[in-house]
């Protein structure tokens, strides 16, 4: 090691404590034991825990947010796993085409989009009661995620298997079912995964789209900080830092960690 | 087809393709976006240039007005200038604290690999509310940055309704990204030019200056532009930490299209913003293209 690599372990090292801190800060907070957010916290405690589980809109919003995001994960796996099939296999003119308008919603400012989404469901008329409007706009952006991740399994994908298996006489759907899927479980789970959190967090596309009674956690929370500012709002955070904390966790099992990071490029 | 196969690979047997139409498995996408993600930004298009009545939406009666309302009124351009000022400044900023880190990360053994890519990715998971929300506490009044420099120097330190606190929480969301970004490009180096170039008697500073970094450019230029359009199209976090003493444009977007309910106007200023930003990125390009002529195919 030379004294450069030694400034550069320093550098990185500041510069992880500076990502992760505010995570841990937000943890911490969530257990302090006193009334207000305070450093130190004064003593542990899960007061905050339960006052948060007993405050009914988090709760709600909490639990809608749940379910709003399981059917945006179910709507975005099945989509984006057969996208990424036929652009993987079976486009060759218009491939790039079609990789950059999968992957438009994530490219264009996600507050334009929940705008134009608005306008385009109130003049039509379909309106943004109900999970409806919140699960187009959610489903728009997280599909992009699942065709990543199964398009980087595909790219090094063999094919012969399925070519084995079908000279031995399977259909193709039995092969899809016995061979293909199996080979790319992992990158359709992790896009899942992933299209499952960026729902649940989802922020610029749910603030247009929310209606009464129809809202989502991260909405509830931004709401509730607006006017107060006590460690319940930090155990409602606690939250989806476990979440994420989970979900790296299991596609680190999965795939690798590296896989998705750069393994579609 | 299958016939041609079939004598092809002579003897063994391929199951005839009955299966659907492959094209198929595109279609359901091709709708959704057609329909919710095409359509409704072609109706804002067509929503910013209609009449704007006393009462109600908007009227079919097609008008250039909004237009000269969003662009004449100097009040808009001063957001529009602070809008892109910070977001330029988080761009360079994001990319200064990022390099290092990809880099750091591109070179270090596989396992330890693994546990930093997991410090990295899983603060971009977090819900931008809840990362908004760390750095009120951080920089807050009771916050542990003016506790901490009150106790060491006697001045207060509060960032919160700060352009300052913006840069910081929106650098901390970024920094996963342009990481990533750059640590790509890094992969793709091959290790036998930096070995060539250390054999041929360059510095290790003088390796990376002349080999590294110039090929690590186009990660460069997908991460700088990835977080220049994030950064300029951010809501929640200016809003939280610049506590609404900070008008940024997404805000006065959203604040004209809900607040004032005035949707033409709003959809106007969306449309001059995008193309503002579609306008800063092609300079870029241009700019960031004539420092790598090697790119151009």
């Amino acid at each position: 090691m030379t004294r450069r690599g030694t400034w550069l372990a320093i550098l990185v090292t500041a510069v992880y404590v500076f990502l992760i801190a505010p995570m841990a800060i937000v943890v911490l907070a969530a257990l302090n034991a006193g009334d207000y957010l305070a450093f130190p916290p004064q003593g542990l405690s899960l007061r905050w825990f339960i006052r948060a589980a007993h405050t009914e809109p988090f709760v709600r919003s909490f639990l809608f947010s749940l379910k709003l995001a399981a059917w945006v994960t179910v709507a975005s796996t099945l989509l984006g796993t057969a996208a990424a099939l036929y652009v993987v296999r079976h486009s060759a003119r218009f491939r790039n085409l079609l990789r950059l308008a999968i992957l438009a919603p994530l490219q264009l400012p996600a507050i334009l989009t929940g705008i134009a989404l608005l306008i385009f469901f109130l003049a039509t008329g379909i309106g943004t009661r109900g999970m409806r409007a919140l699960f187009i706009g959610h489903t728009l952006v997280s599909l992009p995620y699942v065709f990543l991740t199964v398009s980087a399994v595909l790219a090094g994908f063999d094919r012969s298997l399925e070519e084995a298996a079908r000279s031995l006489g399977a259909g193709p759907f039995t092969t899809f079912r016995r061979v293909t899927l199996p080979l790319i479980k992992g990158g359709v789970i992790s896009g899942a995964l992933f299209a499952f959190i960026t729902s649940f967090d989802q922020f610029p596309v749910s603030l247009l789209l929310v209606s009464v009674g129809n809202t989502t956690l991260p909405i509830q929370l931004f709401d509730y900080l607006r006017f107060s500012f006590d460690p319940a709002a930090a155990a409602v955070s606690t939250v989806s830092v476990l979440m994420s904390v989970a979900i790296v966790l299991i596609v680190d099992r999965l795939v690798g960690l590296q896989a998705v990071s750069w393994g579609a490029q | 087809m299958a016939s041609t196969e079939g004598i092809l690979r002579a003897g063994v047997r391929v199951a005839p393709r009955r299966g659907l139409p492959p094209w198929l498995l595109i279609a359901p996408t091709l709708l959704l976006l057609t329909v919710f993600f095409v359509v409704p930004y072609v109706n804002m298009v067509r929503m910013s240039l209609l009449v704007k009545p006393a009462i109600g939406a908007y009227e079919p009666e097609f008008t250039l007005a909004n237009y000269a309302r969003a662009l004449l009124d100097p009040f808009h351009w001063r957001v529009m200038y602070r809008t892109f000022s910070l977001a330029g400044v988080t761009t360079a900023l994001t990319l200064v604290v990022a390099y290092p880190v990809a880099y750091h990360l591109t070179y270090a053994p596989r396992r330890r690999q693994r546990w930093l890519l997991m410090l990295l990715i899983s603060p971009l998971l977090v819900s931008l509310v809840v990362r908004g929300f760390a750095w009120m506490i951080l920089l807050g009044r009771v916050g542990l940055v003016n506790l901490t420099v009150q106790r060491l120097t006697g001045h207060e330190l509060v960032l919160i309704g700060t352009p300052a606190a913006i840069v910081i929480g929106l650098v901390h969301v970024y920094v996963p990204f342009m990481a990533l970004a750059i640590a790509g490009a890094l992969q793709n180096i091959p290790p036998e030019l930096i070995q060539a170039a250390r054999s041929l008697g360059a510095s290790p500073w003088a390796a990376f200056r002349r080999v590294v970094w110039p090929l690590s450019l186009p990660g460069v230029q997908a991460g700088t532009l990835l977080v220049f359009v994030l950064a300029v199209s951010s809501y929640v976090i200016p809003i939280l930490l610049g506590a609404s003493n900070v008008l940024v444009m997404p805000m006065l977007i959203v604040q004209t299209l809900l607040d004032a309910f005035n949707w033409p106007l709003g959809s106007a200023l969306s449309m001059v913003f995008f193309g503002l930003t579609a306008g800063v990125v092609a300079v870029y390009l241009r700019l960031l293209a004539r420092g790598m002529p090697w790119t151009r195919a």
